[in-house]
């Protein structure tokens, strides 16, 4: 058991952080944009494409009187330090996020600038980015975020040699990819591997079938306060064909306590302990650095399979379409912010974000693609993005961050019969959807 | 400085003793710190354990997402809280942990204590080695668990025979088992050093008295040893049962909460509803009640053993 009291710790030190953060703001580079230094600050979550925006800061900074600062946030805890400096002195001028329900609350508190203006003056700014991945930062109408990293779709790999084995072809078609379990069952592995220990593989599933099955209609109705949406017909449907997934052992018995974020489904797929995993473009990059030879040789991808009957565009894609920057609305640099933005779809950004597996949004991505280190990986996805008539942000990203916990724990609790079609149904009428 | 400060203290501090017990010898008080010595420490805790406490009683009574501005609401978190079928479960589930540690860390520690107190061949070798774990954090000894039990490449699937298909995190009981484990296997070190100090106090006279009256080493054991470890008992099962009740990042890093909500413990469901659901009033509700449902429950057993009242082990046998 615990030697001290942690909670008081804990209390303790969620009071003092805004004192910390306070003091920490007059001696070092983590300033904000009310302590005007001059300067604008742009905060990033922090991860291995931290290398890549410290480049496009060093050549903003070339040629421009007002300075960018990088500040970045280790990765787990970026969105509760976001959430809890947004509204005070600390604030950065630009930040990182996920587009939609990620930053709605802060457009509700009428903290963000709209970028219409900027838009206005350089058209660019929105013209050279794919639509689809554009408007998943529009709030209400209005832009407030510029994309700015790659593209993520969720993507369903397999492994080459497994699927061979067990007389499998990678599946186009849903009754397909239900054959494939069957025999790949047969063959004694796992069919699909799930960190459902993770939860948001786990929802992955949910995305997909929901708008195979009714189309991006009927997320969009909910998201945007119908409740209704989750009793429809087509919700119901997309409910049952995930039990019955489940129940026909396609995910084996103990994915709850398989993750992705330790390597764990990674390393089932790699050792052909299992065929399948759905998960985001990110996969191929996490395989290389894992397992590099399985990665280089046996590791297969395709989209996510049509369902017969579906009202959904079998060319849709979920996952996250882009991270963006947005900008905040008490900036006292908006004209050093713009520039700042126009360096998102310069052909400098495009090439370093290709460099380390990264696939850019913009329409100049397509030039250099063939000159990167995996084309025709990025090709693939490059080609998927930008013939999807939509793309379906990640439920938990769509929703307000306050939703996500409730919507994971109902979908584990569905995933794993905890919960039925009405509770799972209730739960999710539930959320809060602003 | 010293002296000053420590011949100010005894005429204040005597009068209010006399009135309890005959007048302390003069040898207790000297050497003695005064108050003034624990002004920087009591000034510490206010600023970082009160104020923080006061600050979180007001937020209970407020709606606050971080965001805009709080917002007062009244009792509406409260009656929330108490309408909430999970803060119920929540509750019965830190109960039920911490009465698991307890049961499972006291015994253990006891006997490995009185142990390592002993002269045993090897036995400071033993001790260091089972002493590791209290010097790693928690955060690094659930990392480490979770790598441990993957159903897939852990230690499940050596020992099939053992844990089925090894799905530990996906079932509340074998979830609930994992949790009293890992804490289990992290604390027992702790506890086992103060029984170890206490076994060491315990009189030699005391089993050499025994001896010549012919008691075996068990009835030593439960005759000398157990009564002698008393204080320490309650001392270990009080930072136990505190301990229980704020238990933490074994939760967030081993089961999150799950499956489900089935091991979402207060401390955790506190933890969610702040950090995670961005609703700070009812947060600081839950964070309330559990500083005050451990101040109850430390008191409970301070009482009920007769541990307020207890002067000194050692009274009677020098």
């Amino acid at each position: 058991m615990k030697t001290r009291a942690r909670l008081p710790r804990l209390v303790a030190t969620g009071a003092t952080l805004a004192l910390a953060l306070s003091l920490s703001a007059c001696g070092d580079g983590n300033g904000g944009a009310s302590s005007d230094d001059g300067k604008i600050h742009v905060l990033v979550y922090g991860d291995a494409s931290n290398k890549i925006e410290q480049q496009i800061v060093d050549t903003f900074n070339k040629t421009s009187d007002v300075k960018a600062v990088l500040d970045t946030i280790p990765g787990a805890d970026y969105q509760t330090k976001l959430q809890t400096i947004i509204n005070t002195p600390q604030a950065p001028d630009i930040f990182y996020n996920w587009g939609g329900g990620s930053i709605k609350p802060f457009v509700k508190a009428d903290l963000l600038l709209p970028l219409d203006d900027f838009i206005k003056k350089d058209p660019a700014l929105k013209d050279k980015f794919l639509p689809s991945v554009f408007n998943s930062a529009v709030v209400d109408g209005k832009p407030y975020g510029i994309p700015m990293r790659g593209t993520q779709p969720v993507l369903l790999f397999h492994n080459k040699k497994v699927l061979e084995d067990a007389g499998v072809q990678p599946p186009k078609t849903w009754d397909e990819l239900l054959a494939a379990v069957g025999k790949l069952k047969d063959a004694g592995v796992t069919p699909i591997a799930l960190g459902g220990g993770d939860v948001w593989p786990t929802q992955m599933w949910f995305q997909y079938l929901y708008d195979r099955i009714a189309g991006p209609e009927l997320f969009a109705k909910a998201i945007g306060g119908d409740k209704s949406a989750w009793e429809s017909a087509d919700s119901k449907k997309a409910l049952d064909m995930i039990s019955e997934l489940v129940d026909s052992g396609a995910f084996g018995k103990n994915y709850d306590s398989v993750k992705y974020t330790n390597g764990g489904s990674v390393q089932l797929v790699a050792s052909g302990k299992a065929g399948f995993e759905l998960m985001g473009s990110w996969y191929y990059s996490q395989q290389l650095t894992d397992h590099k030879e399985f990665a280089e040789k046996d590791l297969g991808y395709t989209a996510f399979p049509t369902v017969e009957g579906g009202k959904g565009d079998p060319g849709n894609v979920a996952g996250n379409p882009n991270n963006y920057y947005s900008v905040m609305k008490k900036t006292k640099h908006p004209e050093a912010a713009a520039e700042f933005l126009k360096l998102m779809y310069s052909d400098e950004f495009v090439k370093a974000h290709l460099d380390i597996g990264n696939l850019p949004t913009t329409t100049n991505t397509d030039k250099f693609i063939d000159g990167s280190a995996t084309p025709e990986y990025n090709r693939f996805q490059y080609d998927l993005v930008s013939d999807a008539p939509n793309f379906q942000l990640s439920w938990d990203q769509a929703y307000p961050q306050k939703a996500s916990s409730d919507l994971h724990k109902a979908i584990q609790q569905f995933f794993n019969g905890q919960l039925d079609t009405d509770g799972f149904i209730k739960a999710m009428q539930a959320l809060p959807t602003e | 400085m010293t002296t000053h400060l420590t011949s100010a203290r005894p005429a204040a501090g005597s009068r209010k003793e006399s009135r309890r017990r005959p007048p302390a010898p003069s040898t207790t008080t000297v050497g003695r710190p005064s108050f003034a010595w624990a002004v920087p420490a009591a000034l510490f805790f206010a600023l970082f354990a009160i104020v923080p406490l006061i600050m979180v009683a007001v937020l209970s009574f407020m709606s606050w997402d971080g965001i805009s501005s709080p917002e007062f609401v009244g009792t509406d978190n409260w009656s929330r809280l108490v309408d909430d079928p999970v803060m119920l479960k929540s509750i019965w589930l830190t109960l039920l942990l911490t009465v698991l540690g307890v049961v499972l860390q006291t015994p253990l520690s006891i006997l490995l204590g009185v142990w390592a107190a002993g002269h045993q061949r090897n036995r400071a070798v033993l001790s260091v080695i089972y002493f590791i774990p209290l010097l790693l954090s928690a955060t690094a000894v659930s990392v480490l668990w979770r790598a441990l039990l993957d159903p897939n490449f852990g230690i499940p699937a050596e020992a099939t025979w053992l844990f089925g298909d090894g799905n530990l995190f996906g079932e509340q009981t074998t979830a609930i088992g994992v949790l009293a484990f890992v804490s289990t296997w992290q604390f027992t070190p702790f506890h086992t050093l103060i029984y170890q100090g206490a076994a060491r106090a315990v009189p030699q006279v005391l089993y050499q008295a025994a001896e010549i009256d012919g008691a075996g080493r068990y009835r030593q054991f439960f005759h000398i040893t157990l009564p002698q470890l008393r204080t320490s008992m309650i001392t270990s099962m009080i930072l136990m049962i505190v301990g229980g009740l704020t238990t933490f990042e074994t939760v967030l890093i081993l089961t999150q909460g799950g499956p489900g909500t089935d091991t979402t413990i207060s401390a955790y469901y506190m933890y969610d509803k702040a950090f995670k659901s961005f609703d700070y009033g009812i947060g600081s509700a839950i964070a309330l009640a559990l500083v005050v449902a451990a101040t109850i429950i430390s008191l409970i057993v301070v009482r009920v053993s007769g541990y307020d009242k207890m002067r000194s082990s050692m009274e009677g046998v020098s």
